[in-house]
């Protein structure tokens, strides 16, 4: 809680100031009756007159003194007391002291922290003369009657409501809001943005809520509303942000007639209402409302006023902030930027720049910066005076070459700030050539006949002054001298392919733009082949490249050329080269393609005073070695029970990733036998065991695998190692070795399946013989072997049973006319009498058939002997051939009858 | 941020002035069913409440259930759903007319309240000329009067809304008239469609035939009449 006596000074100020004035006017009279006013004056307040201002929620109070000697002034205290809800309810205590004239209406004015709708409040106040003419004792009157400040009164008959409305407030400060319900029944709930709040009860219908440190939310305010059983009510909180000091406040001028001042305004406040900035002058004593927050303009008087003393205020509802600076006029000018920059007579290593500038005052100079940039650096800087128009030759440029030209000015009187820049782009001519190109040569013979590749590198923009436009190859036969082949490759071709005979050579190379020839680079080839049989080393590659050196093999050597090809891997090769001078007898090779991994061949030429390549050596080396990246595939072979051989030949050891210095032989077997002789036990990542052998000849690709036990599995691998490792160990080939005896029945076995398929073979091939021998259709005892061997070994008096001392129990021919076979073609007649007669001497019997011309008798016997012995045979066909025939004896039906006689001899014939 | 504001208003008074010389020297279209179908765009249009209603409410901070719960369209502000419905085309058009210009009035007066930049201004107005141009068409009308375009001014009913004392009120207020201004016209957008319907429909009276032959009668709009979804009560 505040008095506003405290806020709001300035008037006050004015009014003491006044008071002061008037009281010294009045000393003399003050003096004189000083001497009348001897005895002390209860002075009571009079017409006390309390209102309510809502908007400020302030009491204001209005009251007169009652004197009585009306030419007397007095200084007085006023205790004033508050109360609020009921007299006794005492809030606040405060003694204004004032001077007070003869019937003078006194203001006093109190603001509530506490709305001023939320509670009834009662003022009342005494007095006493506090002026030292007053002589002691001084006391304080009688209390005036207590005054009764009720702005419940003019509410409505809403049944809610709540205060204050559209309270304005500074972010961090405190506020305290109240409802008034007057349903006593009702039951309030209350939200500061959208969260339930609880307040404190200050009267049977009254609460109050009190906000500390509030802050800022949106522009639109902080919503507080409370709400009963009807529509709610609510007050909207505008909370402003904290209005910051300017700064950076400062002013310039472009030309000395307009002053502009500017400055960092810092955060907004947040509100619509926006705070005002005002710019005063001291010596002048003129100000002027700012019409942007963070700019001012200022128009210079034309009295030549240099020095200017200005203060920014700014001011909101809640605070006033001000800066001030002294400031010189001619200190603090700031040309407007140069315009017109341009470029003329432009040539290949000289420009002119011209460019205006806008003048300050009547007889000022400007102070102009001319940069030149190439590639975005400042190359060159010229400061020139310049009144109107400036002007520089540039020289010194290179040809056909980008540059920028960028002019900046200042007051040539007191420098104190550039201009703006402004800026311009050219391009200068371009000119011939200016080196030759670096040229090398790659030779191969075809048919003892050179080709010649040549290979250039394209000259650098410092070098070229233009753009190349193509390239001139001269070719001169130093045999012929009169011959000469010119050849022109356009750009941006980087090489050539000259096929030439046996002759000696020197080629030309120029590169052409288009102002000129470049000089020429001259490269000797020699019609034969040299020496290409130089061993090659090994080297070791670096971070750096490939150190190398070598030895001269001429005192006469104008330099040596090192080439190489920058991804071998590749095809075709990129062949690099790099010239070397004659005193140099060791490099570095190094290039952004090397790659660890990749093998790289160099070839070391000296250059001879005729221009002509001499191998000097060849060195092979890795970046950086790797391990291999992959293992040689292995044959297996020559698989014993104790053995077995591996062989990788096809594994090129030159393409690896590092120099192959040999390879490891792992074995794994099953059992986890002890390691072989030559083999070392170690440890796999997998944390298996293994047996490892060591082959330290790259060269060597074969292996046995000896004393392996028989019937046994194993897993071999072989991988090569480089100096970085050895290859990938996750493929391991699986072998068991065989039985021991396995092959000694694979001896055995094979002939013998050998002798069955030629046994089988001569078999087939005689079949008809063996079948005539072994199992002919009708069988001859008389000519069976068996039967000859039975008679030798066992009865030498067997003999072949005669069928004719057999008599047969009955022989039975059956006919079957009906039968599906038994065709009858024309008038053919079925047989009328079949007679089958005995078994003759040669077991052949005879069938008589009558009119029976031209048809065909198939004959089926059985037989049957007393022995139960019993047989069948389906034989004999015979046609009756002669129409007359009328009879057909089919004597050549041979029944393998032994000599034992058959009981049933049956004979069924079928004809058609 | 004065500058801000000063610049919306002189944006506002050239778009304003440049619509102005649109319609006046605009011509209408004279095909019913596009002007229809125009207008019920520019309806569906200005319904959405992600258009004014969204971005208040959220400006002001009046999301909170409680605050929603009462930022609800006063009875009065708009013409009912069933008075739409019950009006002729004639008056239909007349009603829209007289509710755009209370619409214009309110949202010039909640310019500041508004995020920046909204075209519901531009909206209105367009949507008045369309209505100015429907209205003209069903009129059949060549008079020079007739064709001026309808400027969505102040019209006889209503009045605008009262502002409340309070900034809190106003702030309800303004939610409740924004609310009930998407429901207008959400319902004006239903009426037009109906019509869209009901035209199909019948698609044997054409409207310009039925219009001449209303012409030649007494009533200016007896097809419209007979067309009203509810009836006309008696005049």
């Amino acid at each position: 809680m505040r008095s506003s006596t405290k806020k709001r000074r300035d008037p006050m100020a004015l009014f003491a100031v006044l008071q002061t004035t008037f009281l010294l006017a009045l000393l003399p009279l003050r003096t004189y009756q000083s001497e009348v006013l001897s005895e002390p004056l209860p002075l009571t307040p009079e017409s006390l007159n309390v209102s309510i201002n809502s908007t400020k929620q302030c009491l204001h109070l209005q009251w007169t003194v009652h004197n009585p000697d009306y030419h007397q002034e007095f200084k007085m205290v006023f205790q004033i007391q508050i109360s609020r809800f009921k007299a006794s309810n005492v809030i606040w205590l405060e003694n204004y002291s004032t001077t007070v004239k003869r019937n003078q209406v006194l203001h006093w004015s109190w603001e509530s922290e506490l709305p001023l709708e939320c509670a009834i409040h009662f003022v009342r106040m005494r007095t006493m003369v506090d002026d030292a003419r007053i002589p002691a004792p001084r006391l304080w009157s009688n209390w005036s009657s207590w005054e009764k400040a009720d702005a419940q009164n003019s509410l409505g008959d809403h049944p809610l409501y709540v205060f204050p409305k559209d309270k304005l407030v500074e972010e961090g400060s405190n506020v305290t809001v109240c409802y008034i319900s007057r349903n006593h029944q009702d039951n309030i709930s209350c939200y500061l943005e959208d969260v339930l709040i609880y307040g404190r009860q200050l009267d049977q219908n009254v609460w109050a809520f009190e906000f500390k440190n509030v802050s800022f939310i949106r522009k639109t305010g902080t919503n507080f509303y409370c709400k009963g059983q009807g529509d709610p009510e609510g007050v909207v909180l505008l909370v402003s942000k904290v209005l910051e000091e300017p700064r950076d406040f400062s002013c310039e001028t472009q030309d000395l007639k307009t002053l502009t001042c500017t400055w960092d305004p810092g955060n907004d406040t947040g509100l619509i209402q926006l705070p005002s900035y005002t710019l005063f002058e001291s010596f002048s004593g003129k100000k002027t409302l700012c019409k942007h927050r963070n700019r001012c303009d200022w128009q210079v008087t034309q009295d030549s006023q240099e020095m200017y003393n200005f203060t920014l205020v700014a001011e909101n509802y809640f605070r006033k902030r001000s800066v001030s600076i002294l400031f010189n006029l001619i200190h603090g000018v700031h040309p407007m930027a140069p315009y017109s920059l341009f470029p003329k007579s432009v040539s290949a290593t000289n420009a002119t720049v011209t460019w205006k500038v806008y003048s300050i005052g009547s007889s000022s100079a400007l102070l102009c910066q001319l940069q030149l940039l190439g590639e975005g650096k400042v190359i060159q800087q010229h400061n020139i005076s310049v009144r109107v128009n400036g002007e520089y030759l540039l020289s010194e440029l290179k040809p056909d070459t980008e540059y920028m030209a960028r002019v900046r000015c200042a007051y040539a009187d007191h420098f104190w700030k550039w201009s703006e820049l402004i800026s311009q782009n050219f391009t200068t001519a371009e000119a011939a050539p200016s080196e030759a190109p670096d040229v090398w040569r790659d030779v191969t013979f075809v048919s003892g006949h050179p080709t010649v590749t040549l290979f250039w590198k394209p000259l650098s923009k410092v070098h070229a002054n233009g753009k190349i436009l193509f390239y001139n190859v001269v070719v001169e036969n130093l045999d012929e001298p009169s011959s000469l082949k010119v050849l022109s490759v356009p750009a941006p071709a980087n090489s050539t392919k000259v096929t030439l005979n046996q002759s000696s050579y020197q080629i030309y190379v120029t590169a052409h733009n288009s102002v000129g020839p470049s000089p020429a680079s001259a490269v000797a080839i020699s019609g034969h082949p040299g020496n290409e049989n130089v061993e090659e080393g090994r080297m070791n590659g670096t971070e750096d490249g490939f150190p190398m050196s070598w030895k001269p093999q001429s005192r006469n050597a104008t330099g040596y050329v090192v080439e190489w090809c920058d991804s071998p891997q590749h095809l075709p090769c990129v062949l690099r080269w790099k010239n070397l001078g004659p005193t140099n007898t060791d490099t570095v090779i190094s290039s952004g393609a090397f790659r660890p991994g990749v093998r790289y061949n160099f070839r070391i030429y000296e250059i001879s005073t005729k221009r002509m390549a001499h191998l000097l050596e060849k060195k092979a080396g890795y970046l950086k070695e790797l391990a291999p990246s992959y293992n040689p595939k292995v044959n297996m072979s020559n698989l014993t029970s104790h053995s077995f051989t591996l062989s990788w030949k096809d594994y090129p050891t030159e393409s690896q990733t590092g120099f192959i210095q040999g390879y490891y032989v792992y074995l794994k077997s099953k059992t986890g036998e002890k390691c072989h002789r030559g083999f070392e036990k170690t440890f796999l990542t997998d944390n298996s065991v293994c047996c490892k052998y060591t082959i330290d000849n790259p060269d060597q690709k074969t292996f046995v695998v000896k004393d392996l036990q028989p019937e046994s599995a194993y897993e071999f691998l072989v991988t090569p190692y480089t100096s970085a490792g050895e290859g990938p160990l996750d493929d391991f080939r699986k072998v068991t070795t065989p039985d021991e005896y396995s092959h000694i029945l694979i001896h055995i076995i094979l002939p013998m399946v050998f002798f069955v398929f030629v046994i089988m073979i001569i078999c087939y091939l005689k079949s008809q013989w063996l079948k005539d021998k072994c199992y002919p259709d009708i069988p001859d005892p008389y000519k069976s072997s068996v039967l000859s061997l039975i008679k030798f070994k066992e009865n030498p008096h067997i003999t072949i049973m005669n069928v004719n001392d057999c008599v047969p129990d009955a022989i039975e021919v059956v006919n079957k006319p009906e039968g599906s076979k038994m065709q009858f073609v024309g008038t053919r007649k079925s047989p009328t009498e079949t007679k089958v007669g005995c078994l003759g001497q040669d077991n052949t019997f005879t069938v008589s058939l009558y009119s029976c011309d031209g048809i065909t008798v198939k004959g089926y016997v059985e037989w049957e002997f007393l022995s139960g012995l019993a047989g069948a045979l389906s034989l004999w066909t015979n046609v009756c051939q002669a129409p007359t025939c009328c009879v057909a004896v089919f004597s050549h039906a041979r029944v393998p009858f032994p000599s034992l006689c058959p009981t049933t001899l049956n004979v069924y014939l079928s004809y058609f | 941020m004065r500058a801000q504001r000063m610049q919306r208003t002189l944006l506002s008074l050239v778009l304003r002035l440049l619509l102005l010389c649109t319609v006046a020297t605009g011509k209408c279209s004279g095909k019913y069913h596009e002007l229809l179908l125009q207008l019920q765009r520019q309806a569906d249009l200005m319904q959405d409440p992600s258009t004014l209603l969204d971005p208040y409410i959220r400006l002001q901070g009046l999301h909170s259930p409680v605050l929603q719960e009462h930022c609800r369209e006063r009875p009065g502000d708009f013409p009912s759903e069933d008075a739409l419905w019950r009006l002729s085309r004639q008056d239909f058009l007349q009603t829209l007319n007289t509710t755009l210009g209370l619409i214009l009035r309110m949202l010039s007066a909640l310019q500041q309240d508004l995020p920046e930049p909204t075209n519901a201004e531009m909206n209105v107005r367009g949507f008045g000329n369309n209505i100015h141009c429907m209205a003209q068409l069903l009129s059949g009308s060549s008079d020079p009067k007739a064709a001026e375009p309808t400027q969505p001014g102040p019209g006889p009913t209503p009045l605008p809304p009262t502002p409340p004392s309070s900034t809190f009120q106003r702030k309800l207020r303004n939610c409740g008239f924004l609310r009930g201004y998407h429901r207008f016209m959400r319902t004006a957008g239903q009426v037009l469609r109906g019509w869209g319907e009901r035209q199909g429909r019948s698609r044997r009276h054409s409207p310009c035939r039925a219009l001449k032959r209303g012409a030649r009668r007494t009533r200016p709009f007896p097809e419209v009449r007979r067309l009203a979804p509810r009836g006309q009560p008696p005049r």
